[in-house]
């Protein structure tokens, strides 16, 4: 070796150790990031609330979890995940040394009972997820699952926050009778395995996570996540002062940055102002059933007039106008960051003049009234239907809005007593199933209260869940994605991103697909 | 007489409290969408709201339910808030004393930015000075509270520097530092409705015989305005005052929000929103009390400033 060839790799090494120097995190310090409101109940299987699913896998961590992308699984508590017995048993390989916040060990009996707690129907609003275990057994650091049938969902499942691993001795030695009451007591001062513990919680004001000096996974530098001390969670409902804050140096991440400011922040030297890829599907659910409940006749049960609206909707002005050029078209009923969405799904591509010759082909050449229930205080669903107020007008169609307040909204929804109403949906789980199972399969709740029904999909789908192939799954899903947008219960409009603005000093915090915030390799720099 | 004045008073709250306990259970429930629509938005299958109904007691007929919450709250207890899953009484417990503070505070900078104001658009009648005065807080009155919160807030927090933006502080100190722009914001909004009243008082005041006696009898005008024309222009004020508590805590409301104060405020429009019944009857509950209350004060103050009203 020659001088000159050692001084090639001299310098190439040092070029090396410095660049790696340049992307080290740096550990310690506090983020404080601004929410516009407060978690509402910190139990895994109980919560309702994306308030508590965004932010739980800080402080319950899962077997398996979510991968950046949204689009599959990686390790967690497990180390590893087998299928056997032609899919029935799924076998995981717990990591050695595992903890607890307070110290305590992580064992296969937790995970045991954390499950069996998940999966129990009595329990909570997500127990589906997990309705295909028959049985778990324990042996070691091994858990069996024993299945009913194949499930190709439950990777996917296991890393979803309802499948958290809970100390159970903690949670059963906490005040209450049953469950429910356990669960509030627990819920207060939650003790988990995920890279923070709960700290501090003033109601309504602030929330402390401090770093959990047990956590499994390790940084960059090869010592234990988290590099931050803590993370603090500021509530502050307004959006105008959720950015003031930011830009005064008071915060260093606000969410939920409302689309209308995002290029104005974008040119904001000290800020870093993220759109975080989301499962975000924004549409406008349309009544499919031939009569309304006061009887009279619906012009949304012939496929012909959907269809038109959808071509008669331009969806790049609506995307211009409504989310000021952030969304990008749907084309499927579920986001393109959706496991197994169909890249070849075209939407609704805007076609007025395909639009006319549909209606002309309707019952409805002379247009009709329609009426729409937006969310009253809601800037978007006004500027959203305003101007499709003037779009539909093209074909004919007189739209009328009517607002009313969320709750009031949903109640009509439930009751099937709409014509067409405004909707937005993002996954919680990695896998399209969840989305599936609302917007196209009827037995769950009606395809999202549209009345839509087709055997075709159901039988599809029934298929799906059961097929552990990948290519012929992702065959099944590509059919039904088809036949729906063929039928078009829905008007498709466009996928959002989650608007976040950071502070240039934060380094490796993400918000996942399915919304989660993670702050497990997040840094402030120097 | 003024004991047991009071303690009649007292006695009446009671039978003010079950009618509005009893309108407000009725009006919730009125409200179309329950809390289950409410908590479990709209993914929520008819089996879950079912079984959140039940959980929840509201699968009882009404008259039931009244008379649970009666004796509920005849043991002191509130209930649980439904979306909160923690007792109300706590919630109001941690909340209230914030919004007391805040409406305390706004109410004193009210009346130190009225008072004087005031006397000077009074003793100054008719010139360019009250025609100032009155016009500003005449623009004040019409611009609506989020508007000049958030003015405040741009000016005086994130572009001077001179207050935080937001919050609510750690101690007493810290109380009065970061509620000082949301307690100005109300503040102003009560000075507006005060400065009219007052500068009117005052001049009312200020030509009546008895005041042109006191300047015969050669008292200096510094005297004379406070001892006979200021006290006597502050019983309609503290009247006013005493009105417009509601008021000041419906303001509360958009300023909690706008300020990022965890107060009863706030709690209140996410538990209309959320359809959280214990959490809107609680406060209710609390709202009708401090009203009662406040009025009672008012009364006496009254009686006190003013020899010739009898407590009756």
């Amino acid at each position: 070796m020659n001088v000159k060839r050692l001084s090639h790799i001299s310098i190439a090494l040092v070029a090396a150790l410095s660049v790696g120097q340049a992307f080290a995190a740096t550990r310690g310090g506090q983020m404080v990031y601004g929410r516009y409101a407060d978690s509402l109940f910190l139990d895994p299987v109980l919560n309702d609330a994306n308030l508590d699913i965004w932010i739980l896998t800080n402080l319950y961590d899962t077997l398996l979890q979510p991968t950046n992308d949204g689009k599959g699984v990686q390790p967690g508590l497990a180390s590893s995940y087998a299928a056997s017995n032609g899919g029935k048993t799924l076998t995981l390989t717990l990591r050695s040394g595992l903890r607890f916040a307070d110290g305590s060990a992580l064992t296969a009996a937790d995970v045991k009972w954390s499950l069996d707690r998940a999966r129990n129907p009595e329990a909570g609003a997500w127990n589906s997820s997990l309705a295909s275990i028959n049985s778990i057994a324990v042996s070691g650091s091994k858990v069996t699952l024993n299945l009913k049938q194949p499930d190709p969902t439950l990777p996917a499942a296991l890393a979803t926050f309802n499948a958290a691993i809970m100390p159970q001795k903690l949670f059963t030695a906490a005040p209450g009778k049953n469950d429910a009451e356990k669960a509030k007591a627990f819920a207060e001062r939650p003790i988990g395995s995920g890279p923070f513990v709960l700290s501090e919680w003033k109601r309504g004001s602030y929330m402390v996570l401090k770093r959990n000096p047990y956590y499994w996974k390790k940084g960059d530098d090869g010592k234990a996540l988290p590099y931050l001390d803590s993370v603090r969670f500021e509530i502050i409902p307004d959006d105008n002062t959720r950015i003031l804050k930011l830009q005064a140096g008071e915060l260093q991440g606000a969410e939920f940055i409302p689309l209308s400011r995002v290029a104005e922040l974008k040119a904001d030297p000290r800020i870093n102002m993220v759109l975080f890829p989301s499962t975000k599907v924004n549409s406008i659910l349309m009544n499919n059933r031939p009569k309304l409940n006061d009887g009279t006749e619906n012009p949304l049960s012939d496929p012909n007039v959907r269809q038109a609206l959808n071509y008669a909707a331009n969806k790049d002005a609506l995307i211009q106008v409504v989310t000021y050029g952030t969304g990008k078209l749907m084309k499927s009923y579920m986001s393109s960051t959706t496991p197994l969405f169909d890249a070849k799904q075209t939407g609704f591509p805007y076609d007025l003049a395909k639009a006319r010759s549909l209606m002309a082909a309707s019952k409805y050449k002379n247009g009709f009234d329609l009426t729409v229930l937006a969310t009253s205080g809601s800037a978007d669903d006004l500027a959203l239907l305003t101007a499709l107020q003037q779009m539909w007008s093209a074909v004919g169609v007189r739209l009328k809005i009517e607002q009313l307040d969320a709750a009031t909204k949903t109640a009509r929804y439930r009751a099937n007593d709409f014509q067409m109403r405004t909707a937005a949906w993002t996954n919680d789980i990695n896998d399209p199933s969840q989305i599936t199972t609302y917007y196209a399969v009827f037995d769950n709740i009606e395809s999202v209260h549209t009345g839509f029904k087709s055997a075709e999909i159901d039988k599809l789908f029934a298929q799906s869940q059961q097929e552990l192939n990948a290519a012929r799954r992702a065959s099944q899903y590509q059919q039904i994605q088809s036949i729906y947008l063929k039928a078009a219960p829905i008007v498709y409009l466009y996928e959002t991103p989650y608007p976040v603005a950071l502070s240039n000093k934060v380094k490796g915090f993400f918000q996942i697909p399915l919304g989660n915030n993670i702050f497990a390799g997040a840094s402030l720099e120097k | 007489m003024h004991a047991s004045y009071v303690i009649r008073r007292l006695l009446q709250i009671i039978p003010t409290f079950l009618a509005v306990m009893l309108v407000v259970f009725l009006l919730v429930r009125l409200l179309p969408g329950d809390p289950a629509s409410a908590i479990l938005g709209d993914r929520a299958t008819a089996e879950i709201v079912e079984r959140t109904n039940r959980e929840l007691g509201l699968d009882r007929s009404l008259p039931v339910q009244f008379g649970v919450f009666v004796r509920n709250l005849l043991q002191g207890n509130l209930g649980d808030s439904i979306s909160l899953k923690i007792p109300v009484i706590r919630l109001i417990g941690e909340r209230l004393p914030t919004t007391l503070f805040l409406t305390a505070y706004a109410a004193v900078l009210g009346v130190l930015m009225a008072v004087p104001l005031a006397v000077l658009a009074a003793v100054r009648r008719n010139t360019w000075v009250d025609a100032l005065i009155r016009a500003v807080f005449q623009v004040g009155l019409s611009l609506p509270v989020f508007y000049v919160a958030l003015q405040l807030l741009s000016l005086l927090g994130a572009r001077l520097g001179w207050f935080p933006i937001g919050g609510y502080g750690e101690n007493f100190t810290g109380h009065l530092y970061h509620l000082f722009l949301p307690a100005l914001t109300l503040g102003l909004n009560l000075a507006a409705i005060l400065v009219r009243t007052l500068r009117n008082s005052i001049i009312e005041v200020l030509t009546a015989e008895y005041v042109d006696f006191a300047r015969a009898k050669g008292l200096r005008s510094r005297v004379i305005m406070t001892r006979h024309v200021l006290r006597n222009a502050l019983i309609a004020t503290v009247t006013l005052l005493g009105l417009n508590i509601g008021a000041l805590i419906g303001g509360a409301v958009i300023t909690e929000t706008v300020f990022a104060i965890p107060g009863v405020g706030r709690l209140m429009v996410d538990a209309i929103f959320g359809r959280d019944y214990p959490v809107i009857q609680g406060l209710t509950l609390t709202f009708a009390i401090i009203v009662s209350l406040v009025f009672l004060i008012t009364d006496l103050i009254h009686a006190r400033l003013d020899p010739r009203a009898e407590l009756t």
